[in-house]
Parts: C-alpha cells; sequence; structure tokens
C-alpha cells in the first residue's frame, strides 16, 4: 500500500462515523476499526522491507514553486511509531466503543479520533518539514476536540484550550527552526537535512535553530517547563488519555527529537539542554505523581516523568541512548496505555477515581488488577517486565555520565526518579486494588464485560512477552527504529540477566526505596499538603491574563479615541523618521552659495515668527488670531514682492483679504473665545514637538535650496516658450491659462463644487435642528449701537465702482503684466463683500441681482468652451491662440488671445465662489434675526436722558426684535 | 499617440464613467431606491473588467510617457481588487437595506475607489501615484460616515479624514523632496540619480516620508491609529470594504514605488519596512488580545496581517514581491469570508459586533460555525489551511533574503496573534451558555460568500489554485 494513502486512510475514514452517526455506535467504532485495521495492514506489508533497513520513499509533487511536495518516507523509526499509532489506535476503538455511553455522540468522537490518528500518522510518516508541521498542528487541533469532547465539564473546557495553546504555539516555535534548517541546507526535505548534519551544526544558526525546535517538542512532550498542561487533559474521556498521553500525541515531540538526532546530537548544548530538561523532567514530575489521589493525575505525572525518562535518553546523544530510548518508548506505551485504561475501568465501574475512595478492589475486580499489577509493576521497572529492562538500560547510561565535571549527579538524579516512580507504581495498585474491602463505593464494582478488558490484556501480555523475550518480541523493531534514529548500524543486545552492574545496585535501590516511601505515604502526603506548591495552571493563567490586561493598557494607551493623541504619534514618527534618515544617510554640503543677508528680509522675516508665535500663544481669543494669521499673510506677500513674484504676491494678498473677511463675518456666530482644553504639560509636550517638527522641516528646505537639483529646472523651459507658444509675457499667467491651463480648469471646477457643498451644507443644516438653535440665538457680547458705520457704508459705496474697474483693469493685463483673472475675481469679490460688512447681509441680499450658482457654472462653461475652440484650431484642448491687432483712433496695438476667454472663465467662477460662500453665511445671519436698518441706527443712545436710559437703550439694540422669517428665501 | 495612450487606460476610464453615469441615474431616477440595483450592476461592471483584464495578453506598456504602467503586476493587483470589492460589495447589499443604509452613492463611491485603486497600482510617477491615491482616499473618507446618524460613524469619517490629510501631507512632502533631490518625479528617472546601491540624503528623507504617507494607507503602525477606531465606528459593509481591497492596492502601490522608483538601493527601505512590519505585527498581535468587539478586532487582526505582508516585501527580492502578493490575495478572501458573517450577526433583529455574542455558536449553526473556524485558522495562519501558506511564503522570503531575525520574530507574532482567533474558535465552541446570536438570519450571498471562502481556504491547500503561478509571473514584471 503506498505510504500516503496509509497516512490518508484515517482522514478519508473520518467522514464515515460521523455520517453514520444515526447507526449506532456499534457501526461507528466498527467502521473507525476496519480504517485503522486496513492502515495498520498496509504498515505491516512493509515491515520486511524496513526491518531489512530499507527506507520506502513516495514522492509527489505538491506546490513545487515553494518548495512543497507531498513526501512520505518510511524507516525505521517512522515504522515503529507507526506501529503503535495503529496498534494501539485498534486497541482504543474497542475500548473506546464500551466505555462510551450509549447516548453520546460516538460518532463525532470516532471522527475526532480518527482525524487524530491521520494527522499523527502523517508526522511519522512525512518527509517534508512542512507537511510536518502541517500534521503536527492538525494533532493539536484534533486533539483539543477530543480532550474538550465533554463539553458539558468546565474542567475539560480548560484543559483542551490549555493543551491547544501550549502545544499549538510550540507547534510554531518549532517551524520557525525547521525553517531554519531548510534554510541552511537548502531543502525543506526531511531526509536531505537529515544527511547534512555537518552542514547544520557548522551554521550559526545552529543554536537559535535547535532551541527553537526544542520548544516545540518540549511544549508537545510536557517537558518542563512546559509540563503544566498534560495534566489538566485528564479532564479528558479515558480512551483519549490512553491514546494521546500512552502512543501518541505527547511521543511526537519524542518522535521529532529522535528525528532529527543525527542533526542535533553529539552537541554540547544539545546534551546541556535535552538531557537537563530530560532529567528535571523525570524527576519532578514523578515526585508529584506520588501525591496525586486521582488516578489519572498520577498517571499523567507518571507520563510526564517517563516522557523525561526519554527525553534524557536522546539527550545524552550516545548510541546507547538512543537504543534505550526507542526501546523505552514500546515499553511506556504499552504499559502506560494499559493502565490508563485500567483507571478508566476503575473509575467506570466505581464511579470515582480518588484512591481515598478506593482501595481493596483484588477480589471485587481480579481480572483488572491482574492486568494493572502486570502493567504496574512493569512501570515500577521490576522484572521481569519490560519496563526493567529499558529502565536499566537508562540507569546504566546514567551511571557513566558526567555533568559539567560532576559525576554523580546525573545517576543520582536517575535514581531519585527511578525511586519515585516505583514508589507512584506500587502506590497505584496498592492504594486501588489492596487492602480492605470497603462498604463504601459510589456504586457496587465489578469486572467489566470483556469487551472493556480486552485490550489492556493484550497490552499486559506484551509487558510480560516483551519482558521476557526482549529480542524476540522487539528485538528487531528496536533495531530497525534505533538504526533510523543513529543514522547507523546498530547491534542491541537486551537481555533481562546482565550482570550485576552498577545500574542493578541502582536499580534495587530505586525499588527498596519507593517501597519505603510507599510505607511512609500517609506522614508524607501530610506534609506535601502543607508544603507551598507553585501551581502551573494558575500560572499560565495568570500569564494570560497579565497578557490580556498588558494588552487591554496598551491598546488603551494608544488608542483613547483622541485625535490629539493620535496626530502626536504620527508626528513624532515622522520626525524620528527624519532623524533616522539623517543619521544613515551620506550628508554632503550644500553646493549653492548663500545669498546676502540684507536688514530688510531680516525684518520681515522676526515680523514673521513673532506673528506666528503670538498665533499659537493668543489663538483662543479668535478676533486677534485672525488679527494676526491677516499679518503673516501680509507678511508672505511682502516676501513674494521682495523675491520678485507679483503675481504671487497679488494673488496672496487678495486671497488673504478674502479669507480674513470671510473668517471676520464668520465670526459672528461663534463665541469670542475658544475652549481651553489642554494641561500645561500636555501643552509643553506639544510645543517640543511642533518646535522639532518645525526646525526639521525648516532643515530639510535649507537644504534643499542650498543644492542644486539633478535634472535642469522646468522654469527655463517655460521663460523660453511663454511668448513664442502663447503670447503672453506673464510666465505665471501663461502657466495658469496655457501650459497647466488644465490643471485650472480642474482647480475652478473643484472651487465652484467646494462652494456649492457650503451652500448645500449650510442649507442642509438650516433644515435641522441648528435652524432652531440660531431662532433663539443671543449674541453673546452686546451689539453695538451703531451696527452699520456710516463712514463704511459710504466708503464702500462710493470705491465700488473703482474696485470693479481695477478688476477689469487687473482682468486685461493679466496675460503679459501681472495680474489675471483669479486676482481679478477676487478683487470684484472683495469690493462685494465689503458691501455684506458695511451694510449688513439682509441689506446686501436684498440687491443682490446675479445668480451665483448661475455665475460658477457660466465661468466653468466658459473656460470649458475655450478650451475646446482649440480643437477647431486643429489643436489639443485648452492650447490657446494669439492674434494682435491694431485698434483704431491711433490706441496702439492690441493683442488678443483666446487665453482670455478662459480667464473669464476662472474670473467668473472665482466671483461666484466667493460670494457662494458668502450667501451662505449671510443664509445663516438672517436666519439668525438680522435686519435691515431703516435708520441710521437702530437706536439712538444720544436721544436717551439718564445714564440708566442710555443703558437701557443699548440693551434694546441687543435684543432688537426679530422680524419674520418672510425674507429668508 | 494619444488614442494609444487612452486605450491603455480603457479599463480605468469605462469604470470612471460608469460611476459617473450611475450617479446621474441614481440622482436623476430613484434616488435611494436604485441602490439594491446599482450595487449589483457596479458589482457586475468590476467583474466584467476583472474578466476583461484578466485576458489582456502579457507584456508590459506604458502611456503618457511613463506616467502610467501596465504591466503583469498591475494586472494581478487589479483583478484582486476589482473581484474583492465586488464580492464585498453584493454581500453587503441586503445588509445596507435592512440598515437603512441603502444610499445609491455607496456603490458610486466604491467605484470611484477602485479606479483610484486601479491607477495607483499603475502609477510610474508621482503624479499619478499621489492622483489615484487621493481618488482613492477621498472616496474612503466619504463612505467612513456613510452612516450619517451615528455619532460613531461620522467621528470614524472624521478622524480618518484628518489622518489621512496629514499623511498625504507628509507623502506629498516626501514626494516634492524626492523630486527637489532627483528633479523628476518619473519613477525611472528617480531610480536613474541612484547611484552604486545608495541614495542621497535628499532622497532618503523623501523616501522616508513617501513610505510614512503610504504606511498610514496599509494602517502599518505607527501609522495605524486610526484603524481599530475606523473600523469599529464605520458601518460593517465599509469596514469590509476598507479591510480588502484598499489595503491589496496600497500595499501594491508601495512595492511599485519602492521597486521601480528606489528597486537599486534595497538595503536603504528594507531597513524601514522591517520595521514596520515587526510593529504593526506585534501591536496587531498584542493589542487584539483585549479586544471584546469583533470589528474592532478585525482592524487589529489587519494591523497584524499588513505587518506579515511586509515581511515579505521588506526582502527587497522578486520572491518578496510573489509572496506579498499572495499574502494579500489570501487575507483579502479570508477576510471576504469573516466579514460575511460579522454582517449576519445580530440579536433580536438587532446588529451586535460582541464577542461573547458567539457564545456556544457551534451548538446552534455547526456549519456556520465550522466555516468561521476554519477561516479563523486561516487567519492565524494554521495548517493545514491557505493562511499557512500566506505566512509560509513571506517567511521563506524573508529568510531567502537573509532576515532570519525577522521570520523568527514574524512566528513569535503570530504565535500571540494565534491566542485571538482561536478564543473566537473557543466561544463558539465551549462558551458558556449564554444569550447568543439569532439563528437563520443570514441572507443568501454572504451565506456563499462565508461557505464559499471557507471551503477554499481547505480545498485551497492542494495547488492554491494555480494563483501562485500568476504572482509569480507578477511579481516577475516588477522586479525582473
Amino acid at each position: 500500500m503506498p505510504l500516503a494513502l496509509i497516512a490518508a486512510l484515517p482522514f478519508l475514514g473520518a467522514l464515515l462515523p460521523g455520517l453514520m452517526a444515526r447507526a449506532g455506535r456499534n457501526t461507528a467504532a466498527l467502521v473507525t476499526g476496519a480504517v485503522t485495521a486496513l492502515a495498520l495492514l498496509g504498515l505491516v506489508l512493509h515491515a520486511p522491507a524496513v526491518i531489512g533497513g530499507q527506507v520506502l520513499h513516495q514522492h509527489i509533487a505538491w506546490v513545487p514553486q515553494i518548495g512543497l511536495n507531498a513526501d512520505f518516507f518510511l524507516d525505521g523509526l517512522g515504522f515503529l511509531f507507526a506501529l503503535l499509532i495503529l496498534g494501539i489506535g485498534l486497541l482504543i476503538v474497542i475500548y473506546a466503543r464500551f466505555y462510551l455511553d450509549p447516548s453520546e455522540n460516538t460518532g463525532e468522537f470516532f471522527t475526532y479520533l480518527l482525524l487524530f490518528q491521520g494527522a499523527m500518522l502523517g508526522i511519522v510518516l512525512t518527509d517534508n518539514v512542512l507537511m510536518l508541521l502541517v500534521f503536527w498542528e492538525l494533532t493539536s487541533l484534533s486533539s483539543f476536540l477530543l480532550i474538550g469532547f465533554w463539553k458539558h465539564l468546565a474542567e475539560g473546557r480548560q484543559g483542551a484550550r490549555m493543551a491547544l495553546t501550549v502545544t499549538g504555539m510550540g507547534g510554531l516555535s518549532m517551524i520557525a527552526g525547521m525553517l531554519i534548517l531548510g534554510h541552511i541546507v537548502g531543502s525543506y526535505d526531511i531526509s536531505t537535512i537529515l544527511q547534512h548534519a555537518e552542514e547544520i551544526q557548522a551554521s550559526p544558526l545552529f543554536l537559535p535553530a535547535m532551541i527553537l525546535v526544542l520548544v516545540g517538542a518540549f511544549a508537545k512532550s510536557a517537558q518542563f517547563p512546559f509540563h503544566f498542561w498534560l495534566p489538566h487533559a485528564m479532564a479528558a474521556p479515558t480512551p483519549v488519555s490512553a491514546y494521546l498521553h500512552s502512543a501518541t500525541m505527547v511521543k511526537a515531540g519524542l518522535f521529532l527529537m529522535a528525528r532529527l538526532w543525527p542533526v542535533f546530537a553529539g552537541r554540547p548544548e544539545w546534551f546541556y539542554v535535552v538531557s537537563t530538561v530530560g532529567l528535571v523532567t523525570m524527576v519532578m514530575a514523578a515526585k508529584i505523581a506520588l501525591f496525586k489521589d486521582d488516578l489519572k493525575a498520577l498517571l499523567a505525572y507518571s507520563t510526564v516523568s517517563h516522557l523525561g525518562l526519554i527525553t534524557f535518553l536522546f539527550g545524552l546523544g550516545t548510541k546507547a541512548g538512543a537504543i534505550a530510548g526507542v526501546f523505552h518508548i514500546i515499553n511506556h506505551a504499552t504499559f502506560k496505555a494499559a493502565l490508563f485504561m485500567t483507571a478508566g475501568i476503575v473509575d467506570h465501574e466505581t464511579h470515582t477515581r480518588d484512591a481515598k475512595r478506593l482501595g481493596g478492589l483484588m477480589t471485587l475486580m481480579p481480572i483488572t488488577f491482574t492486568i494493572a499489577t502486570v502493567a504496574g509493576l512493569s512501570m515500577a521497572g521490576i522484572p521481569p517486565f519490560n519496563g526493567f529492562l529499558s529502565k536499566e538500560m537508562m540507569l546504566e547510561a546514567a551511571a557513566h555520565t558526567g555533568w559539567w565535571g560532576l559525576d554523580w549527579i546525573v545517576p543520582l538524579g536517575a535514581t531519585v526518579g527511578a525511586l519515585f516512580s516505583v514508589a507512584y507504581a506500587l502506590r497505584y495498585v496498592a492504594h486501588v486494588f489492596l487492602g480492605p474491602v470497603r462498604d463504601d463505593y459510589p456504586t457496587q464494582p465489578h469486572d467489566p464485560v470483556p469487551g472493556m478488558w480486552i485490550s489492556p490484556a493484550i497490552l499486559a501480555t506484551l509487558v510480560i512477552l516483551i519482558g521476557l523475550f526482549p529480542m524476540t518480541m522487539a528485538g528487531w523493531l528496536v533495531t530497525a527504529a534505533a538504526s533510523a534514529v543513529t543514522g547507523a548500524e546498530v547491534h542491541p543486545h537486551i537481555v533481562l540477566w546482565h550482570g550485576i552492574t552498577p545500574a542493578l545496585w541502582m536499580s534495587v535501590i530505586a525499588i527498596a526505596g519507593g517501597a519505603l516511601l510507599l510505607a511512609l505515604h500517609a506522614p508524607l502526603n501530610r506534609l506535601w499538603e502543607a508544603t507551598p506548591k507553585p501551581h502551573a495552571k494558575a500560572m499560565f493563567d495568570a500569564v494570560i491574563d497579565w497578557a490580556a490586561r498588558g494588552a487591554r493598557g496598551l491598546t488603551q494607551g494608544l488608542h483613547n479615541g483622541a485625535i490629539s493623541r493620535y496626530l502626536a504619534i504620527f508626528s513624532v514618527v515622522v520626525l524620528v523618521a527624519g532623524v533616522w534618515a539623517f543619521f544613515t544617510g551620506a550628508y554632503s554640503p550644500g553646493t549653492r552659495p548663500m545669498t546676502p543677508l540684507e536688514p530688510v528680509p531680516v525684518i520681515a522675516w522676526f515680523a514673521l515668527m513673532a506673528a506666528t508665535v503670538a498665533v499659537v500663544r493668543y489663538h483662543h481669543n479668535r478676533l486677534l488670531a485672525l488679527v494676526l494669521v491677516g499679518i503673516i499673510g501680509l507678511m508672505v506677500s511682502i516676501a513674494f514682492v521682495y523675491l520678485s513674484a507679483p503675481d504671487l504676491a497679488l494673488t496672496q494678498i487678495s486671497v488673504e483679504v478674502v479669507t480674513v473677511m470671510l473668517l471676520l463675518l464668520a465670526l459672528n456666530f461663534l463665541p469670542k473665545d475658544s475652549p481651553r482644553e489642554s494641561s500645561a504639560p500636555r501643552k509643553t509636550r506639544d510645543a517640543v514637538i511642533a518646535i522639532a517638527s518645525g526646525l526639521g522641516l525648516g532643515g530639510l528646505i535649507y537644504a534643499l535650496m542650498t543644492r542644486d537639483f539633478a535634472y535642469p529646472t522646468i522654469s527655463d523651459w517655460h521663460m523660453a516658450h511663454s511668448k513664442a507658444e502663447a503670447g503672453g509675457e506673464n510666465v505665471v499667467n501663461v502657466i495658469i491659462v496655457d501650459f497647466r491651463g488644465y490643471d485650472t480648469f480642474g482647480e475652478i471646477t473643484v472651487l465652484g463644487i467646494a462652494a456649492l457643498a457650503i451652500y448645500a451644507l449650510t442649507d442642509a443644516l438650516l433644515r435641522g435642528p441648528a435652524n432652531a438653535r440660531l431662532r433663539g440665538w443671543v449674541p453673546d457680547l452686546k451689539r453695538a449701537g451703531d451696527r452699520h458705520p456710516l463712514m463704511l457704508v459710504v466708503a464702500t459705496r462710493v470705491m465700488m465702482p473703482i474696485a470693479v474697474l481695477v478688476g477689469a483693469f487687473i482682468y486685461l493685463r493679466g496675460h503679459n503684466e501681472p495680474g489675471g483673472g483669479f486676482v481679478a475675481g477676487l478683487v470684484i469679490a472683495i469690493a462685494l463683500l465689503m458691501q455684506y460688512m458695511a451694510s449688513g447681509f439682509a441689506w446686501a441680499h436684498l440687491r443682490q441681482r446675479a445668480n451665483y450658482q448661475n455665475l460658477i457654472g457660466f465661468g466653468v462653461l466658459l473656460a470649458a468652451a475655450t478650451g475646446i475652440g482649440a480643437f477647431f484650431n486643429g489643436r489639443p484642448f485648452l492650447t490657446s491662440d494669439f492674434g494682435h491687432f491694431y485698434l483704431p483712433w491711433h490706441l496702439g496695438e492690441f493683442e488678443l488671445a483666446t487665453a482670455m476667454g478662459f480667464d473669464a472663465g476662472v474670473f467668473l467662477t472665482v466671483v461666484g465662489a466667493v460670494m457662494l460662500a458668502l450667501a451662505s453665511l449671510s443664509l445663516i445671519a438672517r436666519r439668525a434675526g438680522e435686519t435691515v436698518n431703516q435708520t441710521p441706527m437702530s437706536t439712538d443712545p444720544s436721544k436717551a436722558k439718564t445714564p440708566e436710559e442710555k443703558a437701557n437703550a443699548l440693551d434694546e439694540a441687543a435684543a432688537e426684535p426679530h422680524d419674520d422669517a418672510s425674507e429668508e428665501h | 499617440m494619444i488614442s494609444e495612450d487612452l486605450s491603455l487606460l480603457l479599463p480605468e476610464i469605462v469604470l470612471a464613467v460608469y460611476a459617473m453615469a450611475a450617479l446621474m441615474y441614481g440622482v436623476y431616477t430613484g434616488k435611494d431606491r436604485t441602490m439594491p440595483l446599482l450595487t449589483w450592476v457596479t458589482a457586475a461592471v468590476f467583474a466584467a473588467l476583472a474578466f476583461w483584464i484578466g485576458i489582456t495578453g502579457p507584456g508590459t506598456h506604458t502611456a503618457f510617457n511613463g506616467m502610467f504602467i501596465d504591466d503583469g503586476f498591475s494586472r494581478f493587483v487589479k483583478v484582486t481588487v476589482l473581484l474583492s470589492g465586488a464580492a464585498v460589495l453584493v454581500m453587503a447589499q441586503d445588509y445596507m437595506v435592512r440598515r437603512g443604509l441603502a444610499r445609491f452613492e455607496y456603490p458610486v463611491l466604491v467605484a470611484l475607489a477602485v479606479v483610484g485603486m486601479m491607477v495607483m497600482v499603475s502609477a510610474g510617477d508621482l503624479m499619478s501615484l499621489y492622483m489615484g491615491l487621493e481618488l482613492q482616499s477621498l472616496a474612503l473618507y466619504v463612505v467612513a460616515s456613510l452612516r450619517r446618524d451615528s455619532a460613531k460613524s461620522t467621528e470614524a469619517g472624521l478622524k480618518y479624514f484628518v489622518l489621512g490629510a496629514l499623511s498625504s501631507g507628509i507623502l506629498l512632502y516626501g514626494a516634492s523632496l524626492t523630486y527637489g533631490f532627483a528633479g523628476t518625479t518619473e519613477f525611472k528617472g528617480i531610480l536613474s540619480t541612484i547611484h552604486g546601491g545608495h541614495m542621497s540624503l535628499g532622497l532618503l528623507f523623501g523616501l522616508v516620508f513617501l513610505i510614512s504617507g503610504l504606511a498610514f494607507k496599509i494602517s502599518a503602525v505607527p501609522f495605524h491609529m486610526w484603524t481599530p477606531d475606523v473600523y469599529e465606528g464605520a458601518p460593517t459593509p465599509v469596514t469590509a470594504f476598507f479591510a480588502t481591497a484598499p489595503k491589496v492596492a496600497a500595499m501594491s502601490l508601495i512595492a511599485r514605488l519602492l521597486f521601480d522608483a528606489f528597486g537599486t538601493a534595497p538595503a536603504d527601505w528594507s531597513q524601514i519596512l522591517a520595521v514596520l512590519a515587526v510593529l504593526s505585527m506585534f501591536l496587531g498581535a498584542f493589542g487584539a488580545i483585549g479586544q471584546t468587539d469583533i470589528k474592532r478586532l478585525m482592524a487589529y487582526s489587519s494591523i497584524a496581517h499588513m505587518g506579515y505582508a511586509l515581511v515579505g516585501l521588506s526582502s527587497g527580492t522578486q520572491f518578496g514581491v510573489e509572496s506579498m502578493l499572495m499574502y494579500m490575495v489570501i487575507y483579502a478572501t479570508t477576510n471576504v469570508g469573516v466579514f460575511a458573517f460579522i454582517l449576519s450577526m445580530e440579536r433580536d433583529g438587532r446588529q451586535i459586533t460582541d464577542l461573547a455574542s458567539l457564545n456556544n455558536f457551534a451548538a446552534k449553526e455547526p456549519l456556520k460555525a465550522l466555516a468561521i473556524l476554519i477561516l479563523m485558522f486561516s487567519l492565524a495562519g494554521v495548517p493545514p489551511t491557505v493562511g499557512f501558506f500566506a505566512k509560509f511564503y513571506v517567511l521563506r522570503a524573508a529568510i531567502e533574503a537573509n532576515m532570519t531575525w525577522l521570520a523568527v520574530l514574524a512566528v513569535i507574532s503570530s504565535v500571540i496573534g494565534a491566542y485571538y482567533y482561536l478564543r473566537i474558535v473557543y466561544y463558539m465552541y465551549f462558551g458558556q451558555e449564554t444569550e447568543g446570536l439569532d439563528t437563520g438570519t443570514m441572507n443568501i450571498v454572504p451565506w456563499i460568500m462565508l461557505m464559499g471562502t471557507a471551503v477554499i481556504m481547505l480545498v485551497g491547500i492542494v495547488n492554491l489554485f494555480g494563483v501562485e503561478g500568476l504572482a509569480h509571473a507578477a511579481a516577475a514584471t516588477l522586479v525582473p
């Protein structure tokens, strides 16, 4: 049978029990058993070849581009594990059929079981690191489902979660290590990696790779300090515990260590990490096991201890160690599975697993007793059972191992571990089965149906047979597996009696001491319970809790919802990035000389700085802030003038005026002061950030200006072509209306849309709740009695025609001299704005004839039409044409360019946009109750006689009665 | 000449014209009543364009003097963006109608955003880069605050806008610095000014600011601050859209910019990306642990995922780009499924995004719970789901580029990140009996999306549907 099929069979079969759930548990168990048996058969057919030393390969291309192949290979080690997985799996299926209650969903159970079995088979058969990882994580997941199968038990859920967390995360750590190995070797095939041991050991990445892989293996095999999950996984149904913790799940970590043994073993790092962890785990877990009353907890800790033993053996890095390790894997699987099953039987029959409530079951459950005794004595390492053989080999190896120059420490540890092991194994037998028969069992115990004890009985038989005839029963398997582990032919010779050796003495001490410990169990137990112990689960929970709280603190600190904090972080980060760039980049001094410093710009520069600082200082006073912003704008305009950019200066100053005026009008509806929300430290923080960012920016601009561009600038081209191609001497205007006409066209469209959006927003606002607020609006300051100063009214009305004329002039000269449609539009808009300002919104509104929306639309269309006109001339969109005309009456030469039409469009749009924005404000003002003055002054304080009356008159002016809303529309 | 240029842009033009026509149709006919129709038509247009672009022959063409590049890379990304956009549109249609969110502007805005994305990934010049980016961003600002009557949604939109404007400013600043020191805005031109694998200080500044601006768009730490708030505040369909197409496009844009304009000096930018990647992965992983709202959790998840994609990109190799593309495709697909489910979460007819509401969900809806389980495993990168391949791709890219430390950090963070994905599974399967979700509230389209993506996550492991070949070809056109 192809290897891939063997690995795939359980997965395919997993569908069956689930689908046949209705057919009853017999069918489900039968199907599961059949699938397992079929896979086992397929495996056994390969036995002769594998035992003969062959390595079977099967290659299936999967995603070869990224080095992923579904390759499988089978050697002695893989065969050993596959045999355990399938063989014990088959026994477990039989056992589970009788163990599970008919009311339970057996179909689901067997589905999970097969999934798990398939994943385990995958681990031991695959030849690809990534496939290994896939299967590895699958075992974590499917065991999660199995452990948590009894969903009604909170304990089961928590145990399942902890098992998944620890082993799943270990698996991810393992992949990192495996990827590094693959990277060193250049292949992700396990068989290839194994052949490049020297290369890997020579690599500087050896240690990280080894540690990462070991973390994965230790987590899976419950080695210290990851041992804590395993006892909590005991909430699982007993068949699951028996399967996962004897032959499969926890052995996966050992498998990984054995598999990578040729790569890692022999290095001191490997020895010190692996054998130390193994020894510590063995002793510590064995001690805890002795004091556990729950039978399954006792067995769980004993499992941890025995896994530690095997880890220790692999950690030695010697061939003898590897052989002993492989052999103990077999032995442990047989006796531990049997013990778990007997514990399950006891639980099933007496409804308790508490050793304190048991005892005296020997006569009541003779069959179970016999099986448990055989397996228990084997676990204790008492001859002639198989556990004795491998334990002797372990002690033999330990007796010859020094640790950091200390020769006694390893033998001592091994003996103590063995001693505890004897104690708890004997305790399991003694405290459950021996002793007087009690009369307070929860139910009347008796031996179960044969279906339930047949599986452990088979295993117990194996325990005896291997013990008596090790070479016949298991020698071939150990030879094949150990040869595969070490990568060299080994010929182990295992016999029951091998003379009087140090190991034998250690064994004798262990057995005697263990028996003594058991005799003293009661007082020792009291002592144990009195000593404080670190509780691993509590610690795990605490770590998780701590992590959760830390994470919450982190997120709340970073994301408290305040945008000011976000902005601060943003700025700081960019600043840091800038600083980083400065220190990593190659700095070279500027190439351009400095221009001489002159007094005027220096003064202007200081004024600019002072105004900027003042804005920051006094921004709470909105009016003052506005004035200061105006000053800054003015300084910038002056700078443009000084630097010979009259166009920019003109634009800047008119934009500045319009903005300030619009803001001034808007201030009517805002409180005079903005709220003070920041505390002093925060202001300091923000000031530091702002100053640092400003300095950084300034420095960058300085750097930019003192260097030449890599390419020549575009200015020269514009200078050269402006007159010739567009007929204009004012390059800026030519750029706006011709060279970059498309941009301008887009901009005026956007400007128009923005104005429309302001209008639409105001309109929508006035239909909502804001309307009511505005109607009841009371200004926070008393209004001046003279709302519209006469001087201002007169001046603006007189200036209006002049301003219009200026606008026309600026528009007309635009193409050759500073000016243009944009500036002209702003100038006219300023003139109109002044009317609003001087005479009030309501008054101005009454005199408004033009529809601003139409104005904007017309402006955009005019610009577009001019642009399209270029098509008729056979040129691209917006290319201007020009000609020179002579005006009659000797008025001189006059140039006409189509760009003028375009500029007119710009002009109209700008006027329309500004005025529409103003109209929106006006809408709000009129809704707030502004009316047209009937007299020059709304009230005349001079007519009042006494100071009180004067004050009253002013109050009345402030609380002027609202006119009806008829003029709103 | 012009007509050749325009014909290269035809898909973008068609979509833009369609968006405008759809807007007109919506305004002048039934307004919001046309929303279902417009949604479906928009999705159909997306799908048709994806098909059209997909069958376009190979080869690299440029238009408008190199401002617009049509190559395998851009086509790959465009198809991904269009398809994920279409999926998100159709699966949310029913939700939007039921929640009173059926505004006809939504599909139009999404279409406009997608036009922006298509321009972004084809940009061959800082100008077209910015144009595409802003077109996308402006549309996204609006959809983030689509639910105008909800304070949270408007707050989300405002925050996104303000921070987005700041990031755009930084980006522009970087662009102007780059222009100042390179003297050109064309990617090819910028590349030609870099000599000997190292750029001048000025260019480096430009690059740093450009990356900072773009990092905001992919919500890479430390420019991620908007993500949790916007994900939570925006209507769920919008969040779903945010989590998919724009991320793919922005990530690809970064690849485009870095390789086309700064490709000869990968040492300079790969460090920056690696730092962003590490920060994103870890903050995403840690941040999600304490979350109780699934939308907020997905925000942190997306931050972390962007970190992984950046790991691939920071390797600076062709395989790195390939891994990034694969990562983004898989990420977007998974998110479509997850959000299809989140859209259907409700109790007593009201939308609910509380994680605790998932308690014991598996008992009520085993099939859906299984699908979510698969998707969560895929997001966590647990084999044997396709999500594992995504992670594997980027890890391999990092290791092959001798950035083993980065790969190790990525693994560690994914271990931490796995915790919160598994927590969702845990809630569903082993949670306490509490007031859970309503059952049977899922419409057929989201149901198909949920189940479909879950199946893809499992079946995809066979050969990844051949996408890796396409990604390989796409990456090869960007990094020869």
